[in-house]
């Protein structure tokens, strides 16, 4: 009986580590290829360290690294595509526009990434949306704003990634040890990733692509990423960006084509 | 760490579910004496402890985000003061704060983990004279000196760490020995999260203190601290009356901030030890309210819009205690004519006061239109014109000139 106990929370331990993502595109969207001229956006990037009572302790030097990682393996990924990449840490890093009109069009970028968020992926599905794609737009404003910078379009990125701390492993540890006695807690969990982007085509204004990724597993102390490393950053950007699908109505032009 | 915080305490509720509150009683507090209350840092402070860090480097885009804001009042010399203040009750760190202050309706302030503070513009409308302020903004620097955000931090990291083994621990032991201890552990829980809110509380009166140590060294009325909670449970107890409620009275045992009584009273007792007898304290009352007088009107008429009656009659009373204007008596006037209700003779109780207000030199353009408007439905139209012709003059481009233009003929 025992035995069968521990199978079950094995297998368990085995299924709870996952990498996700789930993306949303425009009816009309074909991914950014040849030349284009993208604008990043100030990456909001947290790394931190999940505590034994399982808190997320945020780490400036994780945070600085993994900030410095994504921004170069973003480079290098928009560059195998054919797109010049402009990466705006601050405000006032974008020529031909104020700091305050940029705050104003990332505030607004904000709230209709948080209603993409609570009507695709938070279940509250709106039925004027249903299989429509991805329908929301920033309006003139992005439009006026892409013609003052001359970009094509502008991405958005959040990445979040925590490790376990030695409490916590160690806390894991006896949570495992302890389905040998018949107290049994394999998901003490702590850590992992969780990252979105939007991408706004500035010449239409709209919001043309969204997608998020969440990576971890129930058990802390295993990851599956870690964006403090080069390698762990460039994964990433690829599981984010890198398969980017166009929207429904491209591809049953391209199904009919072929 | 805000002077009424009651977002951070539901955030530290959400950490864990509330049982029964009953289990446990929170132990009296005994006063925190001013003259124990040393700053913990020196000038131009940085952190060097990792947790502490990232604490500040997540606040950079918070103070960015809070500098942009389009509720930040427009510098009419009124956010050079409030940073003149803040550097004379900032002890030590007087030169590294940052203070913002919003337009937000509401009795408030608070310090952020690397030190900016936001004051909210309702607490600029409810302080009588600089001391007052000064006491506030001394508080909040207090949080700052005493190195209170990454304390609390570290406390709740150390007490849910163990909690987490403690949970643990009571799991395998009671697996081993064949007993179920959940009961104890979610004791346990409850009895963590109540001593965080002690922590919470802990920290809240040694600000306190620390405030009160600071502007007596500035050479404020220490007293001024004690004033201000007196005024605020007056105010609480006028708007609770009004609604025909009991103010909440802070004796529960999840409040982050201990009750206002007892802040009071320490205050009190802790001002007198501070106070040197014979001595000439500043409260600052004329440089205060010429300060803010560009922006008074602002801050009546954001507090009268809040329908809440009650408290906009006792804030407005309390500050006519330095002597009735046009102005108060105006927004007085506001006050019955918004609430509109007729059983009470709300309108006559407005148009006595706009009477009033236009008697004053300062009555604000809008009490000649609200003064004309009561003439007329009087029916005494000739003083009716007479009193919104002034107001035109006072203010021809007015959104609503045209109209009483034509109510004139």
């Amino acid at each position: 009986m025992r035995k069968a106990v521990i199978t079950i929370a094995a297998f368990g331990v085995a299924l709870a580590g996952c990498v996700q993502t789930r993306q949303y595109a425009d009816l009309q969207f074909a991914p950014p290829q040849g030349d284009y001229s993208l604008l990043v956006l100030r990456p909001d990037v947290t790394v931190g360290s999940v505590t034994t009572g399982g808190m997320t302790e945020p780490r400036a030097d994780w945070t600085e690294a993994a900030r410095a990682n994504l921004i170069e393996a973003l480079k290098a990924q928009q560059a195998a595509r054919g797109g010049k990449v402009h990466i705006a840490e601050h405000r006032g890093d974008i020529p031909s526009v104020d700091a305050e009109t940029v705050a104003q069009l990332e505030r607004l970028n904000y709230v209709v990434d948080e209603s993409i968020v609570l009507h695709k992926y938070l279940g509250v599905y709106l039925p004027t949306k249903r299989r429509k794609g991805l329908e929301y737009t920033l309006g003139e404003d992005a439009v006026s704003f892409g013609r003052k910078t001359g970009f094509d379009y502008m991405l958005f990125l959040h990445a979040e990634d925590s490790f376990a701390s030695t409490g916590r492993v160690a806390l894991q540890v006896l949570g495992i040890a302890g389905c040998f006695i018949g107290f049994c807690a394999p998901n003490v969990g702590g850590g992992g990733q969780l990252a979105y982007a939007s991408l706004v085509d500035l010449r239409t204004g709209e919001v043309v692509w969204f997608n998020v990724l969440t990576t971890g597993t129930q058990i802390a102390g295993v990851n599956l990423g870690d964006i403090r490393t080069p390698a762990g950053a460039a994964q990433m950007v690829e599981r984010l960006l890198g398969r980017m699908k166009p929207g429904h109505d491209v591809r049953r032009a391209q199904k009919a084509q072929s | 760490m805000c002077i009424r915080c009651e977002i951070s305490r539901r955030a530290l509720l959400a950490g864990g579910g509330a049982l029964a509150a009953s289990l446990v009683s929170g132990p009296a507090a005994a006063r925190i004496k001013p003259a124990d209350m040393v700053p913990l840092i020196g000038p131009g402070f940085k952190p060097v402890d990792r947790d502490e860090q990232g604490l500040w480097e997540q606040m950079d885009r918070v103070e960015e985000e809070i500098a942009g804001t389009n509720l930040l009042i427009p510098d009419n010399g009124i956010q050079h003061y409030v940073q003149q203040l803040i550097g004379k009750v900032g002890g030590p760190a007087a030169k590294d704060m940052r203070i913002y202050l919003l337009r937000i309706p509401e009795f408030n302030a608070m310090m952020f983990p690397s030190g900016f503070a936001v004051v909210f513009s309702g607490l600029l409308l409810r302080m009588r004279d600089e001391a007052q302020l000064a006491g506030v903004i001394a508080h909040e620097s207090g949080h700052f000196l005493r190195r209170h955000m990454i304390r609390q931090w570290r406390d709740m990291r150390r007490k849910s760490d163990l909690l987490s083994i403690g949970s643990m621990v009571a799991g395998l032991g009671g697996a081993g020995a064949g007993i179920y201890l959940g009961d104890y552990v979610q004791l346990a829980q409850l009895g963590t999260i109540l001593s965080l809110f002690r922590y919470n509380r802990e920290l809240e009166a040694e600000a306190d203190a620390m405030g009160l140590r600071l502007i007596a060294e500035a050479g404020y009325a220490p007293m001024a601290m004690s004033d201000t909670w007196a005024q605020l449970i007056g105010e609480l107890d006028a708007s609770a009356k009004y609604r025909r409620k009991h103010r909440d009275r802070g004796y529960d045992l999840f409040e982050t901030h201990p009750a206002a009584e007892s802040r009071m009273t320490d205050l009190r007792v802790s001002a007198a030890e501070m106070t040197v007898p014979g001595r000439h304290y500043d409260t600052g009352r004329d440089r205060y309210l010429s300060t803010i007088a560009p922006i008074r009107q602002m801050l009546l008429d954001d507090q009268v819009k809040l329908n809440d009656p009650g408290a906009s009659q006792y804030v407005i009373e309390t500050l006519a205690q330095d002597g009735w204007n046009g102005l108060l008596r105006f927004y007085e006037g506001e006050v019955w004519r918004l609430r509109n209700r007729d059983s009470e003779g709300d309108w006559t109780r407005a148009a006595q006061s706009y009477a009033i207000a236009v008697a004053y030199p300062d009555a604000p353009a809008e009490a000649w239109r609200w003064h004309g408007v009561a003439l007329m439905k009087e029916g005494r139209q000739s003083e009716a014109r007479a009193a919104l012709s002034r107001y035109l003059s006072m203010q021809p481009h007015a959104v609503d000139a045209a109209y009483i233009r034509q109510m004139i003929g």
